[in-house]
Order: C-alpha cells, then sequence, then structure tokens
C-alpha cells in the first residue's frame, strides 16, 4: 500500500469507529496503535505509551485541569449572578438588552476562564431561564449563550491557544493577546446582530418595563461593584503572567486558587461545593487528556507515513493552488472535520499536517492560531459533535428541545465566519496588540 | 450473570471509585506546588523540583482518573447514531466495539510495563538539573492504566447484561 493509501485507510476507520458510537479516545487510540503496531515493527508496541510520556512533557497542559476547575467554581461562586444583575440593570432599557447583557457577561466569564465551560455553565443556569421568564425569544438566546460562551477559547486566557502553542511552537503570551482584539470584534458582531434583529422585531427582545428599572443612581452605581472580583481575578491570572512575573501554569493555578477565594469570600465554598468542582474537574480534564494521548500516538504514526509531504505536494504541486487558496481550504477542512471529530483531537492530528506549509507560504503562525481558534469556536456549537452542543443539551431548561439548539446556532456561525473573514483580510487586528506590547 | 462476575463487577468498580476519590484531589497538590514556586519566586529563588513535580502529579491524575470517569460515563462519544439507540442497542453495541477499547488499553499496559522495567533495570533519571528517578511515576501511571482495563472489564459486564436486559 502506498502511504497516502494508508494515511486514508487510518483516517476512515477512525471516523468509522467514532460513528459505532465507541468513546472518541478508544477509537481514534485504537486505531493509532493498531497502525502503529502494523507499520511500525520494533517498538511500534510502545507508541500508545510513549505518546503518555510525551503528554507529561507537554508541561503548559497543567493549565487544563485548573482552568476547568477554575471555571466550575466561578459558576458556583456567585460572581456571575452579581454581574448579571449588573448587566441587566444597564442593559434593560434598550430592546434585547437582556440578550446583549448576556453578551457582556460572556466577554467578562471570558477574561476570567480559559475554557467554554464557565460560560455554558453561568449563562444556561442564570442567564437563559431569567430571559426566557422575560418572553425572549428561545432560538435567539439560546444562540447567543452557546456563541458567547465560545469567547471563552479566544479571549485570554485560552487553553485552546495554549495547545495550538505547544503545536505550532509559539509563545503562548503572543498568542493571547493576539486573540483579545478578535474576541471583542466578534462579541461586538454578535452585540450587533442581536440588536439589529431586536430593533426590526422588537418582539423577540422585550425592553424591560420601566417599573423594574426605577432606581435610583446610587443604587446603579453600586452594582457596579460586581466588577471588581472578575478584575482582581483577571489581574492576577492574566495580568501577572503578561508582566512575566508569573509563568504559564503558575498563573493558572493562582487563577484556580483566586476563584476559590472568591467563593469562600462570598459564603459560597461548602464541602458539597467542593467536592462536586473537583469530581467535575476530574472526569471534564480525564476525558480531554485521554483524547489527546490517544490522538498523540495516532499524530505520530500518521506523522511517521510522510503525511506532511503528501499534503504539500497535493495543494501545491497537484491542484496548483495560491498561496491563498490554500489557507482557505485549510479552514474549510477544519470546518468540516470539526463536525464530526473533536477538535482536541483535530488539533493534535491535523495541525502538526498543516503547519509546516502555513509556516512555508510565509503566514504569521500568530496569527493562524487566532483563525485556528475560530474555527474551533464553530466547531464547538456545530452538530454532530460539538462540547457546548452536548453540555447544552445536559443544561438547557425543558423548553428549548434538540432542534431549537441545532437551529439558534445557524446565524451565529455565520457571523463567526464574517468575523474569520474579516480577521483573514486584516490580520493586523490580531497582531497588533502583541507586536506592540512585545516590541516586535 | 453468574457470582464470580457480580463479584468482579463490585469489587473493580469499588476501587475505581475510591482510587478516582483520590485522584480527584490531586487536584490541589498540583495547586499548591505551583502556588508555592510562584510564591518562592518572589522572595527567593525557585525551587528546582516545582515543575517536573507539578508534571508526576498531572500524569498520576489524569491515569489513576481514568477508570472514575470511565465508571461514570465521563469520555466523550460521537452521538450522531448512538444517541437515537435504545439503551439495550447501545449496550450491544459498546459489547461489541469494547474490543477496540480493550486493545489499546493492552497496548497502553504493555508500553507502561516495558518502558517501567526499562526505568527499574537503569535506574532512568529525567534529563533535567533535579533529575528524579523516573520508575515510581511510571509505576503509578501503568497502575492507573491497569486499573482502566479492570474497570473497561466490568463496563463489558455490564453491557452484557444489559444486552440481555439484566441489571448487574
Amino acid at each position: 500500500m502506498s502511504h497516502e493509501l494508508i494515511a486514508l485507510t487510518m483516517f476512515s476507520s477512525m471516523m468509522l469507529l467514532l460513528l459505532t458510537g465507541q468513546r472518541v479516545f478508544a477509537a481514534i487510540g485504537f486505531v493509532g496503535a493498531a497502525a502503529g503496531l502494523l507499520l511500525w515493527g520494533d517498538g511500534g508496541a510502545e507508541m500508545a505509551f510513549s505518546a503518555s510520556m510525551k503528554l507529561m512533557k507537554w508541561y503548559p497542559l497543567l493549565t487544563l485541569p485548573l482552568f476547568v476547575y477554575m471555571g466550575y467554581m466561578l459558576s458556583e461562586s456567585g460572581i456571575a449572578e452579581d454581574l448579571y444583575k449588573m448587566f441587566h440593570v444597564w442593559m434593560g432599557p434598550v430592546n434585547g438588552g437582556l440578550a446583549l447583557g448576556t453578551i457582556g457577561l460572556m466577554v467578562v466569564i471570558s477574561a476570567m476562564n480559559g475554557l467554554s465551560v464557565a460560560g455554558l455553565a453561568i449563562g444556561a443556569s442564570i442567564a437563559l431561564p431569567e430571559l426566557l421568564r422575560r418572553g425572549y425569544d428561545k432560538r435567539m438566546v439560546t444562540g447567543v449563550v452557546q456563541a458567547g460562551s465560545t469567547l471563552g477559547i479566544l479571549v485570554p486566557p485560552s487553553v485552546v491557544l495554549v495547545l495550538y502553542g505547544m503545536i505550532a511552537r509559539q509563545p503562548i503570551g503572543h498568542l493571547w493577546l493576539a486573540g483579545v482584539f478578535p474576541g471583542l470584534l466578534m462579541a461586538g458582531l454578535f452585540v450587533a446582530y442581536v440588536a439589529i434583529r431586536c430593533w426590526l422585531r422588537p418582539e423577540l427582545g422585550p425592553a424591560l418595563p420601566a417599573v423594574e428599572r426605577q432606581m435610583s443612581w446610587g443604587e446603579k452605581l453600586r452594582l457596579l461593584k460586581a466588577g471588581i472580583i472578575p478584575l482582581v481575578i483577571f489581574f492576577l491570572m492574566t495580568g501577572l503572567f503578561l508582566m512575566g512575573i508569573t509563568s504559564l501554569v503558575e498563573s493558572s493555578a493562582i487563577g484556580a486558587a483566586s476563584a476559590t477565594v472568591a467563593a469562600l469570600i462570598r459564603r459560597r465554598l461548602t464541602f458539597e461545593v467542593l467536592h462536586a468542582t473537583v469530581r467535575k474537574t476530574l472526569h471534564v480534564s480525564c476525558m480531554f487528556m485521554w483524547i489527546i494521548m490517544a490522538a498523540l500516538c495516532f499524530g505520530a504514526v500518521f506523522d511517521g507515513l510522510g503525511a506532511v509531504k503528501s499534503i504539500e505536494w497535493l495543494f501545491l504541486k497537484q491542484w496548483n493552488m495560491t498561496p491563498w487558496e490554500v489557507l482557505i481550504m485549510m479552514q474549510v477542512s477544519y470546518l468540516i472535520l470539526g463536525m464530526f471529530l473533536d477538535d482536541t483531537a483535530m488539533l493534535v492530528i491535523v495541525a502538526p499536517l498543516y503547519l509546516p506549509l502555513v509556516a512555508s507560504l510565509g503566514f504569521d503562525l500568530i496569527w493562524y492560531g487566532v483563525l485556528y481558534t475560530i474555527t474551533c469556536q464553530i466547531a464547538y456549537m456545530t452538530p454532530p459533535f460539538g462540547y457546548n452542543l452536548f453540555l447544552m443539551r445536559a443544561m438547557a431548561p425543558k423548553e428549548i428541545t434538540l432542534m431549537d439548539i441545532y437551529r439558534s446556532i445557524v446565524p451565529f456561525v455565520f457571523v463567526m465566519i464574517l468575523a474569520m473573514i474579516i480577521i483573514m483580510l486584516f490580520p493586523q487586528i490580531a497582531l497588533w496588540l502583541p507586536n506592540y506590547y512585545y516590541g516586535r | 450473570m453468574p457470582k464470580a462476575v457480580r463479584l468482579y463487577v463490585k469489587y473493580v468498580d469499588a476501587v475505581s471509585w475510591a482510587v478516582g476519590l483520590f485522584a480527584m484531589y490531586l487536584i490541589f497538590a498540583m495547586m499548591g506546588i505551583l502556588l508555592y514556586a510562584s510564591l518562592s519566586k518572589a522572595f527567593t529563588i525557585p525551587p528546582v523540583w516545582s515543575l517536573e513535580m507539578a508534571q508526576f502529579v498531572m500524569a498520576a491524575y489524569y491515569l489513576l482518573g481514568g477508570a472514575n470517569s470511565l465508571q461514570e460515563g465521563a469520555h466523550v462519544r460521537m452521538d450522531l447514531l448512538y444517541g437515537e439507540w435504545t439503551p439495550r442497542t447501545r449496550a450491544k453495541v459498546d459489547a461489541l466495539t469494547a474490543i477496540f477499547l480493550f486493545f489499546y488499553l493492552g497496548l497502553l499496559l504493555y508500553g507502561g510495563i516495558s518502558s517501567t522495567q526499562y526505568a527499574l533495570q537503569y535506574n532512568e533519571q529525567s534529563y533535567s538539573a533535579w533529575a528524579p528517578y523516573m520508575a515510581p511515576i511510571k509505576i503509578v501511571m501503568t497502575i492507573g492504566i491497569f486499573l482502566m482495563l479492570l474497570q473497561a472489564i466490568s463496563m463489558l459486564f455490564k453491557d452484557l447484561a444489559a444486552a440481555r436486559g439484566e441489571t448487574l
């Protein structure tokens, strides 16, 4: 068999196995380990385990369990309720104001956490019931929560960018800063979309009645206090890291500890809460780590087949593509793969194949990391395989059906693709801040 | 189902649960090590062992916790078709495809054991200033993988029972 054929066989058998509903890590790990055994001969049997040793050396991944922990702790800490109340009162008078406030809430949560779990948990438990009670269109608000929570992986801190940074060998600080403006741009586009829709059809998001808004300016200003704790957490974690005082993994530990302290101060930290948090953290972290471990084994075999050269040959020689066409082709393939494949596994398997080509075509790898993260965000929401989708199904209030969840994301996916196109055309949106800060 | 199977499932589940409980709280060990490192960096020189120690705890964390998360169904599946099936069909398919899971875990275990043997035989040390021995963490990792395999067998028994309409 030629190498291309083997690579293709590996990929399609993995897809087939995934379809049987076997656990994702087992499907990927089986194909990787079996191919290693068949193709490698000596040492092929050890490939599965050596992936776990490689994973151990990827120490920045220590941030993963700590960010997961922090996300669950934040959603238990009650900070979000206060923040939501603040946005609620300040944004209430506008049509669709609460939905806009929810986007604001998501941006703040994203700035404190590197995954979308925290935003989704908070959105589904605090924002959604309130929005539905006030007669907001359920599809629109479900989409707002789903799309808004994915900002968690674009706005720093971001675990996806940490993982990308390890594969692409790019500095995490640059990557995080590169995510700032694209994240804000995307949030701005969400706001514009919701505001325009609610302006055209006010019944989708009725403004708060005047009675509820009667509040003195003193009280209104006092609500802004809710923003203090998030600012402190942001400074301790991301701030100190960017200033070069703490290392990446240390900053994630500080973030996790500060979320615990915040819960303690607000008297929400009972033993039950703590235990539930560490339990959920273990489960989510194990799920990700086992998938990454399996994908590393798969990727090592794939890489050994010379798939990098094959892809380069296919794109450049066979199809005669220009650099930009190659880039667009890559993004499209990510979007399609991301629907069916776990995006962490996708990053570990596919990114090493694409990255050398991206670099040799003269594109900036920091900028490409941001583009990749946006495709990840889309992959989180698009059926049949998406983390936000799974979480939403588990957490959404009863009146939201599966069909609502599926249909709610459509406009937001288009908005995200629009954001991606804007950033493709104007790389400076991503690159200006890191270049300015690090003086490159 | 025979009594031996019931007993197996009962004990393996209990061990997975207990080890999982231990693993869960390792997150505080990770947090503690890293916080200590950042604090000591602020005042004196940072310890040479902190980062590697945190890595070791991390490896123990997800490998020892694997069995518990398997037990509680935390490993995601693609549910395009799976989600539509009845619990009984799911159990049947799972019992069938468990072979892939066993194969992978078996190879992991094989690799773990041979790597541990190597580490013990040659007193393997890590290439770092601290240069810790690698055997202890490799033993812990291999135990975690072994437990995962035991738990996967327990899941298979449960699936077989469910496929026949029984519960264990």
